[in-house]
């Protein structure tokens, strides 16, 4: 053991590895950590980028760095010289694949500790994610295996430069091949969430991270590392009780590695947005996780989610105006409430469309408010975030103008507005969103009669109708007499008893 | 002394195994024979390996090492056969081997080097330090034990070699073409070195240079298209010139006409 020691420290003073260190940092900083920084603040989105991102950058490096030390001994010529010592083949060459993957590690978890550090004076709730750093971790041993034994069995100058080549395309390629969530290639160390989700930044907030795929990627890391480990001690001669254990260690491992990739076969995509893999799947991590929301000391609050704390100020300030026009009001809400999405796969009819108040994924998943607008007593609305769908990360006026629709889609359901609503209905949402001074929403309501950016929004009020007359007359009266008459009218005018002449 | 060294082997030899048991050793790649039906044994002592090139000497070098197994014959070494694993991972663990191009880790140091392969020799972890220290000492590169290989002239790569095949004090230590490269200064050097390892190991010597035979090894054996067409001690093999023969030296005539009398 204390030989081993030794062989190790040795071998850790000579590796490629550091001399790789310097390329690795360089392409982190450029591929990943200005990437995951750019993002927001959470630590779900930010450990789901960072494995995909991480595993990217090191597998090129490492897997050369690895076959060159593979093949030292042949490029060296010290063959003859070392395989006639006692030390058996594979217990030679251990060392240096031990302190090639030590390397790797140590930049490695370098790297997160940089960007988790970061991330910890950023982010407002909740805690790092490991099952991501995990699966990242595992595959660099992995992959230091596969370059390690190609330069062993194969051992030339040329055998890192393609070892490094070959398994930067087997990443990139493996991850092409995902169709939806029930594919086999999702075992790939790459994907953290649904391939076609991505680092989405409304998964594993409400509810917990599953560590269904993470299990079946690691069985897979490690049932791969032994097999070529194994097949390493395989080729090396060795007592027979060595070469029993050899055979056994390698089948063990293919069929670890084979199990994880059929398990990975089976998973599909919950309503969460989390792969869920029935034979690995723990029912206890279908429970919300529970958390106290920060609320705006607003007339109606306005509560997120802590983790999505920093966008209270912004949210808060947008959706005011229109929600102190009916606070108060028979049947208002007592609160709006940020709520989870839910998704689904292969529901979009193309990326980007809108489904509801939710949208498609680039690759066509639908995410969706995961529960009705309004409901519970007393009442609450509920709202989903634009930073919980994907795309880029939003200026506070981009997400400001994305909240303000859902503002005003409160009001038409607070009024009893939406198809088949009368001209009164209209005419009175239309004016509590003027009379909210809502920027955009005069002219888009008024001047042009429609909201160009979302059609349909506010059917009949066209330019020279009677309810766009209401409307206005409506918006121009004291918001105390404007609240007077809502407070007596209001059930009369949800019912479609009022009609537009009606309208003070 | 060679002589009395030689009868006393004989006398040994009918009692307990020697060090170097060789019979019928044959080694051959595809089609060509690079071994053929060699007869060797060798006990503490050195033994001079001369023969043109492609005599076949580094061949049976490299299967006394265990590098390479005979396609036929028997070879025991150490009273061992290395047929099997247990007993061959023995063997190993008493010998020493350089190989005659050593390939090195141009990054190690001198001492690294060498304890990277007493490591592997298993030298006990206790032992290591010291034994390095010693093989450095040995070889005349005590001031050098820190400096990277790449920076060492190839006489003191040799020697770094040499060291690192003495590091675990073997019984038979296998050396091919150790003097290529050194000044003469350091092979008179080597020459007291291989004459001290003598003492206790058996060290089968692989070369071209006669003179380095006659000055360290108290047996020769005369390598020749696979076979060996003459083992004896050195003055043996001088004695086998005449008048005709072509050399510079008693040994050097003794050893063209050997070759010649093998061919004829």
């Amino acid at each position: 053991m204390r030989a081993a020691g030794r062989l190790i420290s040795l071998e850790l003073r000579h590796n490629a590895m550091p001399l790789m260190l310097p390329l690795i940092a360089a392409l982190f900083w450029l591929t990943t950590y200005r990437k995951v920084m750019a993002m927001p603040p959470l630590w779900n989105v930010r450990a789901a980028s960072l494995q995909m991102n991480s595993v990217i950058v090191f597998v090129a490096p490492l897997a050369g760095a690895a076959a060159w030390m593979g093949s030292r001994e042949s490029r060296r010529r010290v063959t003859d010289t070392v395989s006639i010592t006692p030390r058996a083949r594979w217990a030679r060459l251990l060392p240096t694949w031990a302190a090639t993957t030590i390397w790797a590690l140590v930049a490695y978890l370098g790297c997160v500790a940089v960007l988790y550090g970061a991330t910890a004076r950023q982010a407002s709730w909740g805690g790092p994610l490991w099952w991501p750093v995990a699966v990242a971790a595992a595959s660099l041993p992995a992959f230091t295996a596969l370059g390690f034994a190609a330069g062993v069995f194969a051992p030339s100058r040329f055998t890192a430069p393609i070892t490094a080549i070959a398994a930067f395309f087997i990443l990139v390629v493996s991850t092409e091949l995902i169709i939806g969530s029930h594919s086999y290639w999702q075992i790939t160390p790459v994907v953290a969430y649904a391939w076609d989700l991505g680092a989405d930044p409304g998964v594993a907030t409400f509810y917990p991270f599953l560590p269904d795929l993470p299990i079946a990627q690691l069985m897979f890391l490690g049932g791969f590392t032994v097999t070529l480990l194994g097949a390493l001690a395989l080729t090396s001669e060795g007592a027979r009780a060595l070469r029993i254990a050899a055979v056994g260690l390698t089948v063990a491992g293919l069929a670890v590695a084979v199990t994880a990739v059929m398990l990975a076969g089976t998973g599909t995509m919950d309503a969460h947005g989390m792969i869920r893999i029935p034979a690995l799947h723990d029912a206890a991590d279908d429970q919300p996780v529970r958390f106290t929301p920060v609320c705006s000391r607003t007339a109606i609050p306005v509560c997120l989610n802590p983790a999505y704390s920093s966008y209270l100020a912004a949210t808060a300030a947008t959706l005011e105006p229109v929600l102190e026009q009916i606070a108060g009001l028979p049947g208002a809400p007592v609160r709006i409430l940020q709520e989870a999405a839910a998704y689904k796969q292969d529901t979009c009819q193309g990326p980007g469309s809108r489904v509801r108040s939710g949208t498609c994924s680039p690759n066509g998943v639908e995410i969706n408010p995961g529960s009705p607008m309004s409901g519970g007593s007393p009442l609450v609305y509920r709202l989903l975030l634009p930073a919980q769908l994907p795309g880029p990360a939003l200026t506070t006026a981009q997400m400001a103008s994305q909240t303000r629709g859902d503002g005003w889609d409160m009001v038409r359901n607070f009024i009893g507005d939406g198809p088949g609503a009368s001209p009164a209905q209209d005419a009175v949402t239309a004016a509590i969103i003027m009379a909210g001074k809502q920027p955009g929403a005069t002219a888009t309501f008024i001047q042009n009669g429609q909201d160009g950016t979302d059609a349909g929004r506010a059917p009949g009020l066209t330019t020279g109708t009677p309810a766009n007359a209401a409307a206005k007359r409506f918006a121009a009266l004291p918001a105390s007499a404007r609240h007077a008459w809502l407070a007596g009218h209001l059930a009369a005018l949800r019912v479609g008893q009022i009609t537009v002449a009606q309208v003070p | 002394m060679p002589g009395s060294l030689s009868a006393m082997k004989q006398a040994k030899q009918a009692n307990q195994a020697m060090n170097v048991e060789i019979t019928g050793l044959t080694r051959r790649f595809g089609s060509a024979t690079a071994v053929a039906g060699v007869d060797l044994r060798a006990d503490p002592g050195v033994l001079g390996l001369l023969g043109p090139n492609g005599a076949g000497k580094t061949t049976l070098l490299r299967m006394m090492a265990t590098a390479v197994r005979p396609t036929s014959g028997q070879l025991k070494l150490l009273g061992r056969d290395p047929a099997s694993y247990a007993p061959r991972r023995e063997i190993r663990r008493k010998l020493g081997y350089l190989p005659q191009n050593p390939g090195y880790y141009p990054g190690f140091t001198v001492a690294e080097f060498v304890e990277y392969f007493a490591l592997l020799k298993e030298v006990p972890p206790s032992q290591v330090k010291t034994a390095v220290a010693n093989v450095i000492d040995r070889v005349g590169l005590a001031d050098r034990a820190r400096a990277r290989l790449r920076t060492l002239s190839g006489g003191m790569l040799r020697r770094a070699c040499i060291a690192q095949a003495i590091v675990n004090d073997p019984e038979l230590l296998l050396l091919d073409e150790p003097t290529a490269g050194l000044d003469p200064e350091q092979r008179v050097a080597f020459r007291a070195l291989l004459r001290d390892l003598g003492q206790r190991a058996t060290v089968v010597v692989s070369t071209h240079l006669v003179e380095d035979v006659g000055a360290a090894c108290a047996e020769v054996a005369l390598m020749d298209r696979g076979r060996i067409v003459f083992q004896g001690t050195p003055d043996e093999l001088a004695a086998t010139a005449d008048g005709q023969s072509k050399g510079d030296t008693p040994l050097e005539r003794g050893y063209t006409a050997a070759l010649e009398r093998a061919r004829a």
